[in-house]
């Protein structure tokens, strides 16, 4: 029997996802599909007469956009709404602007399948001449003691999930066993991360885990946060599994340039 | 000696502000003209390198709006943000979506100016017959206040605005400008002339001839007691605030063409 109820949701498109080129930290606005993406999120849980306590959100700002974008649909932008670098997508390190496709050209497609989707395989760190190395050493991060050191690195999921749980276990975890029900607007890996976490997945299994952009993932949890079933995207089923083999088609050489 | 400075703006128009109607709780958007007038606030503000450390709103979708335009123009989305039901605008109570050019035909410019802008006049009350009473009263911000659903209020007077603004104040905000946050109130007309009162110390009597422009960023520069070191000043091209607080302050005459 489900105690609690948590949604996730991976933010809508920004124009680098377009060029399926690697976010990161680089702080990115929602293209127009991204805001569409995000609006009908929010018409989605409005249609299920979702009402939230608490949203929290990765610090880049299309995941707070996407926030405002779904709280506006609600009519509930008086919710709060709090924003962690605990949350952010994971660090690619120099790989950081660069494009799945180029690099699935230069190594091959099962290469770029783990890094993208592996636990503890690492891409190569940046340096403080990548040029979107001083985009993202930003005063948002000096406020929250993030020094430039760790933000050069690059980051496997696993430290993904080892930065992410302490931030889990003392904001969020409290706030959905006061029966809050909590929204964690986020990105593509650190969504992955958490799932792992509650679901139990297995190293091995994370990487055939694929999440669509701007659609809401519910969770079901017992009374230790431990998930009662699968996560389960909320939705016409049918436009879910395009988005995701979208995603998945973004590692992949295009046949046409074959 | 200025030691601390705060940002206070009224919110920019939405449809009522046209059609000169009391909107107060009643949450309407911002129309264009007030996203537009919360984006020059914006850019103002990005302008003079404001680096905000935390914002606070009321629980009415247009101080929210406002905020986050603001923020997005000054790159700040990430900055946190509070809203409480105590910067609110002033409770109208039964003048609630009167408009008030047919109030001063019927009651006269001077009533409709009391009602305005006097400092402790309370209108009569909303009650359940008003076309209004269940969408306020009814939306789940409303039962998730640290007061109870039915100790909020059903009307105020500027003085009652300022009494339940003044502990969210004392407890909530003082505290984070005596740190040193540089912190942004997105509110509205009656709730920020009620908090300017309080750090100017304006008179009663005065603060009836106080008009805010909306969409204009007001700064209020404050010594170590978080007192007004001098008048608040309005930032921004001075002739076009001249005409904005003009643009207000008729909202309560009669148009010389009905005469």
């Amino acid at each position: 029997m489900s105690k609690y109820k948590l949604i996730i949701l991976r933010h809508g498109e920004g124009s680098w996802n377009k060029e399926n080129r690697f976010y990161s930290w680089v702080d990115q606005k929602l293209n127009s599909d991204g805001l569409e993406e995000a609006q009908n999120c929010g018409k989605q849980l409005k249609a299920l007469n979702f009402e939230f306590d608490l949203v929290f959100t990765s610090v880049p700002n299309r995941f707070i956009h996407t926030a405002w974008l779904i709280l506006e649909e609600l009519g509930q932008e008086w919710m709060p709404v709090e924003s962690s670098w605990h949350l952010n997508e994971h660090l690619y390190g120099a790989s950081i602007g660069l494009n799945w496709e180029t690099m699935a050209l230069n190594h091959d497609e099962e290469q770029v399948r783990i890094w993208r989707r592996s636990y503890n395989v690492t891409l190569p760190p940046t340096g403080e001449s990548h040029p979107y190395c001083h985009e993202i050493s930003d005063s948002r991060y000096k406020v929250c003691g993030v020094t430039l050191d760790q933000l050069l690195r690059s980051e496997i999921l696993k430290e993904v999930l080892e930065r992410l749980l302490p931030y889990w276990n003392e904001r969020i975890a409290p706030e959905v066993l006061k029966g809050k029900i909590v929204v964690i607007s986020a990105h593509g890996n650190s969504s992955r991360a958490l799932l792992k976490r509650l679901e139990g997945i297995s190293n091995e299994d994370i990487i055939n885990i694929t999440l669509p952009t701007g659609v809401p993932i519910l969770l079901e949890l017992d009374e230790n946060l431990h998930a009662l079933g699968p996560h389960q995207f909320l939705g016409d089923q049918e436009a879910i599994r395009v988005a995701i083999k979208k995603v998945e088609d973004q590692g992949k050489v295009k046949q046409v340039k074959k | 000696m200025s030691k601390y400075k705060l940002i206070i703006l009224r919110h920019g128009e939405g449809a009522w502000n046209k059609e000169n109607r009391f909107c107060s709780w009643v949450d309407q958007k911002l129309n264009s003209d007030g996203l537009e007038e919360a984006r020059n606030c914006g850019r103002q503000l990005k302008a003079l390198n404001f680096e905000f450390d935390l914002v606070f709103t009321s629980v009415l979708n247009r101080s929210i709006h406002t905020a986050w335009l603001i923020l997005e123009e000054l790159g700040q989305e990430w900055v946190p943000l509070e809203s409480s039901w105590r910067l609110n605008e002033r409770h109208y109570g039964a003048l609630i979506g009167l408009n008030r050019e047919k109030m001063a035909l019927n009651h006269g410019e001077e009533q409709v100016k009391v009602w305005r802008r006097s400092y402790n006049v309370t209108p009569p009350p909303i009650d359940e017959s008003h076309p209004y009473y269940h969408e306020i009263y009814n939306d789940r911000r409303y039962k998730v206040c640290d007061v109870a659903l039915d100790q909020l209020p059903r009307s105020e007077s500027l003085k009652e605005v300022l009494e339940r603004l003044l502990p969210y104040w004392n407890e909530r905000i003082a505290p984070e400008v005596l740190k040193g946050k540089t912190v942004l109130i997105s509110a509205h007309g009656n709730s920020s002339r009620a908090l300017l009162k309080h750090l100017e110390g304006i008179s009663d009597e005065d603060i009836v001839n106080i008009t805010l422009p909306t969409g204009v960023p007001i700064l209020l520069e404050l010594d170590e007691n978080l007192h007004a070191v001098g008048p608040h000043q309005f930032l921004g091209d001075q002739e076009a605030i001249r005409a904005a607080i003009k643009k207000v302050e008729d909202q309560g005459k009669v148009k010389d063409s009905k005469k």
